[in-house]
């Protein structure tokens, strides 16, 4: 098992360059041996393209990997201590479980009592100990993705890398294979760096992810720094339910508040450790279950920022209501609050109400 | 389908059972036909037919499923189907023509021999080319070649593309991935298309005629020959064996593939 301090990745000044395209635009970034991490962004933000060039799959454009301090930016992928979980169900469709999960093992000349002693050891370990005869067209999606799984244990690497592993299953089968996938991890204690699109998947299995937009790398931490501190814009309108507004700054006083003109009223915000000049443009953003629907008729007591506007519908999701609220700038505005059961609060559509949230929950963001 | 298909291929097994009369045949049961075929050189030629039919489709088979593999797997995927479309262009040609446009190349004084005999490979020409079973291996293997190049294409459709990334995964040889992936997940298109270029080439009469000399014959030509003899329950016999080795053939690589496979979409 690798010391906890070691890195196992780390990538300085990556590029890559599809003809015109730059998929990704000189990445840093370090992770450490044994940690859990997650790659989040939208789709075409240039994540899985970091994973590929980490796994050998695709060549860099410029910049260079190590991988345990070993640079491998001209290896091949078998050259590498990392092995692929692909997005699609991708098993030989010709071969049974056992052989899927045994042929990487089967190359490296390893004895067949060998191989088959640890394909059932690794079969056992993703729950499908029983398995080892059916075809992969006999398996349901997220055990095709336990033998991928498998499949790549079973050759002892350092890294796992996973591309999109859940994309394909239903949400309810996500989650599951999420904390079987995290559970793994924290057994066989080896890096897995996890590609996906997916907030709610990706805060379920990291320690720390980094968020990839646009072929960079925007901003990395865990995964309550990320909810509840985010440091960019993007960040904040990817993570969460935030609402963000933007605007630019008026005025700066001694305390650290930011004072932010919208165009059609005025916001508080601290600035933490980001401090804009006068003039700047900036955005705020406040969480959704951290605003509130108050009276149309109350004042901002101090340390409120309060807006008004018309409430345009009234959302029941279950565990929580969401209410959406236009600004008059035409933006919509989300309050989401715990239901409580008394059936409502009888707000009518484009009735007049105001919000309000705490000062201290405001976010600048600066970029 | 019933009445072009069907019917017809029924009727070649009830007219070879007919009785042979001058100009024609009459209603009967005989099997005279089949002692005629099996009794005399027909069968040996058919078998030898089979034999260097067989030799043709393995050679063409060596040479065209690389060149299928490779389209698919180097050739970017816009492309692809406009170069299988320079496979099927000779097509568009009639297969007389292409198969006597060989005759200058192959024969004594032929563009082969004259540039073996330039660059002094040989020092003198090679007759076995042409007018000898060989010249019907030669002629049959390049009019199979853009079929075998195009079933081999059709074959490598169900070879999923992430399987290669698989391989290179795993580490896996280009040959590795030849014998353990591709040749097992292609077998079944492999198997079909060559069964039907393997028969093809037993019925086309015209190559032996042209490129075999006196001595080549295929099932087809044994056919052509027993119609102009008017025979015409013989002709059938012929075309009924030819018929049920096709079907033979078919039935044992369904038990082998389960060649239902080819038709419907990997699941």
């Amino acid at each position: 098992m690798p010391e906890k301090n070691d890195i196992a990745v780390e990538v300085k000044g990556l590029s890559k360059n599809y003809g015109d395209v730059r998929a990704l635009k000189s990445i840093d970034l370090q992770i450490g041996a044994g940690e859990y991490f997650v790659l989040l962004g939208p789709s075409g933000g240039g994540k899985t393209t970091l994973l590929r060039l980490i796994g050998g799959f695709i060549r860099p454009t410029a910049g260079e990997i190590f991988l345990h301090s070993a640079e491998v930016s001209h290896l091949p992928p078998n050259g590498r201590p990392t092995s692929m979980v692909f997005q699609s169900f991708a098993l030989f469709p010709h071969m049974n479980v056992q052989t899927n999960v045994g042929y990487g093992l089967r190359l490296r000349n390893m004895p067949k009592v060998e191989i088959r002693e640890r394909v059932d050891a690794m079969l056992e370990m993703v729950g499908l100990t029983g398995y080892g005869e059916r075809m992969p067209h006999e398996l349901s999606g997220g055990q095709q993705q336990r033998v991928q799984l498998a499949r790549s244990l079973v050759l002892e690497v350092k890294i796992l890398l996973l591309d999109e592993p859940l994309a394909a299953l239903d949400a309810k089968l996500r989650k599951e294979m999420c904390i079987e996938l995290k559970r793994i991890q924290e057994k066989v204690g080896i890096t897995f760096i996890h590609v996906t699109h997916n907030q709610e998947e990706a805060m379920t299995v990291a320690d720390d992810l980094a968020i990839i937009s646009g072929g960079k790398l925007l901003e990395r931490g865990k995964a309550r720094d990320l909810y509840e501190n985010p440091i960019h814009r993007f960040t904040a309108e990817f993570i969460g339910e935030n609402n963000v507004f933007d605007g630019h700054v008026t005025a700066v006083d001694g305390e650290g508040h930011v004072m932010v003109d919208l165009g059609y009223t005025n916001l508080t915000v601290h600035g933490r450790d980001q401090m804009p000049g006068v003039g700047d443009k900036v955005s705020i953003s406040v969480r959704s279950e951290l605003v509130q629907l108050v009276d149309g008729n109350a004042m901002a007591a101090q340390g409120q920022e309060i807006l008004s506007g018309t409430h345009r519908e009234t959302v029941y999701l279950g565990l929580t209501t969401s209410e959406l609220v236009r600004l008059p700038n035409g933006q919509e505005l989300l309050v989401r609050q715990l239901s409580d059961g008394s059936g409502g609060n009888g707000i009518k559509v484009d009735e007049a109400v105001q919000i309000s949230w705490r000062t201290v929950d405001g976010r600048l963001h600066v970029s | 389908m019933c009445l072009f298909f069907a019917l017809p291929l029924a009727l070649t097994y009830v007219w070879s059972f007919f009785e042979r009369t001058m100009f024609w045949m009459k209603p009967g049961f005989t099997l005279f036909s089949y002692h005629n075929f099996f009794t005399s050189a027909r069968l040996e030629n058919f078998l030898a037919s089979m034999g260097h039919s067989s030799i043709s489709v393995i050679v063409a088979f060596i040479f065209g499923f690389p060149i299928a593999v490779f389209i698919r797997r180097r050739i970017p995927q816009v492309a692809q189907h406009r170069v299988i479309l320079l496979f099927i262009l000779p097509f568009a040609v009639s297969e007389i023509i292409r198969i006597f446009a060989l005759r200058p190349f192959l024969q004594r004084n032929g563009l082969v021999n004259n540039i073996l005999l330039e660059l002094g490979v040989i020092s003198e020409p090679i007759t076995a080319i042409l007018y000898t079973p060989m010249g019907v291996i030669i002629g049959e293997v390049l009019s199979f070649l853009p079929f075998i190049v195009f079933a081999g294409f059709l074959a490598m459709e169900a070879v999923p593309k992430y399987v290669f990334e698989i391989c290179e995964d795993l580490g896996a040889s280009q040959y590795r991935v030849f014998v353990d992936v591709i040749l097992p997940l292609a077998a079944p298109g492999i198997f079909a298309g060559s069964v039907f270029i393997f028969v093809n080439g037993l019925g086309v009469a015209l190559l032996p005629n042209i490129l075999g000399g006196p001595g080549a014959v295929n099932a087809g030509l044994i056919a052509t020959q027993a119609i102009t003899a008017l025979d015409f329950p013989l002709a059938m016999a012929v075309n009924a064996i030819m018929m049920t080795t096709l079907l033979g053939l078919l039935y044992i690589g369904h038990k082998l593939f389960d060649l239902t496979k080819i038709l419907s979409p990997m699941s």
